[in-house]
């Protein structure tokens, strides 16, 4: 009995559930027990019977007109969404506004762009001017600029004679 | 009401934006001018202070540098000063025009009958000439803007 026991979970098992040690030992003892060849046939004959019994069920269903059914639902859904939701949901009191205030809601619409041009220029106009211009005049002399990284330099030359 | 409220301080805002440049440029730019004489001969110096004009000063045939006169002044658009040289001339300096990053003097040493006008980047400063060299030596004013 005690052995029965422990090969009485094994009776029923899918192919794979047992290692190939369970499965030789569950052979070797179906063919020596009596009590446990009845409970696998038990077994089989429940197996069977559930199997049939749920493709009888399925194929007493007519599922031809599933989808037919499923779309037939929709409309029906969005119109009792209709019946919660406000008239024309959230959008339409800011339209109604939009059109009773069309100028303030065109210049409104402006604001953000025109705040955007101004931040453009005000940038533009920071930045630093392509080859920093140097202009020297100098009367009877001449001058050289030397351009370096760090800035300018300017240097005067010797004065001129007259009349050169 | 609040709608009305809110495009004021829309337009507001816009106006203080593109008034911004205007409000920037209208401020003074701080100004730091220092005098310096350069000498060709003498052992190779410079004066500690004249540290960061090493890379223009290095340009030159001038060997030793010393810093004889500092000025500091807060110039508004337009605006002019002068500043004595030592060699009894004298130095007028004039901001022509200032943007966020750069700004444009006008450097004039009337006796000398020069007149010059600079556009520099903040991080830049002029090394500008000022006096005739005399005995291999010669005296310039470096300007700098935000220093």
């Amino acid at each position: 009995m005690t052995v029965c026991l422990l090969f009485a979970p094994m009776i029923g098992a899918r192919p794979g559930d047992l290692t190939g040690e369970e499965a030789s030992a569950l052979a070797e003892h179906l063919a020596s027990c009596n009590a446990c060849q009845g409970r696998l046939a038990d077994e089989e004959v429940l197996s069977g019977m559930l199997s049939e019994a749920l493709m009888a069920e399925a194929n007493r269903r007519d599922f031809s007109a599933f989808s037919d059914e499923v779309l037939a639902r929709i409309p029906t859904l969005e119109r009792a969404g209709a019946r919660t939701a406000p008239q024309g949901g959230m959008l339409r009191p800011i339209l109604g506004w939009v059109r009773h205030h069309r100028l303030l809601a065109a210049a409104s619409a402006l604001a953000p762009t025109l705040a955007a041009l101004a931040l453009i220029v005000y940038l533009g106009q920071g930045s630093a001017p392509e080859g920093a211009p140097v202009e020297v005049s100098s009367e009877g002399r001449s001058t050289m600029v030397l351009e370096t990284s760090e800035g300018p330099v300017v240097l005067l030359g010797d004065l001129e004679p007259e009349g050169s | 009401m609040i709608a009305r409220r809110w495009f004021a301080a829309s337009t507001l805002a816009v106006a203080l934006l593109t008034a911004a440049p205007t409000l920037a440029e209208a401020a003074t730019v701080p100004v730091r001018v220092r005098i310096i004489k350069g000498s060709r001969q003498g052992p190779a110096a410079v004066d500690p202070r004249l540290a960061d004009l090493r890379g223009q000063l290095g340009r030159l045939a001038y060997v030793k540098w010393d810093q004889v006169g500092e000025h500091h002044a807060d110039m508004g658009l337009g605006k002019s000063v002068s500043l004595p040289l030592p060699d009894g001339a004298t130095l007028e300096l004039t901001l022509v025009d200032a943007h966020k990053n750069t700004v444009t003097f006008q450097v004039r040493v009337p006796a000398r009958l020069t007149n010059s006008r600079l556009t520099i980047s903040k991080d830049q400063r002029i090394v500008h000439q000022v006096t005739d060299e005399k005995t291999g030596e010669a005296y310039f004013a470096t300007i700098r803007p935000w220093p």
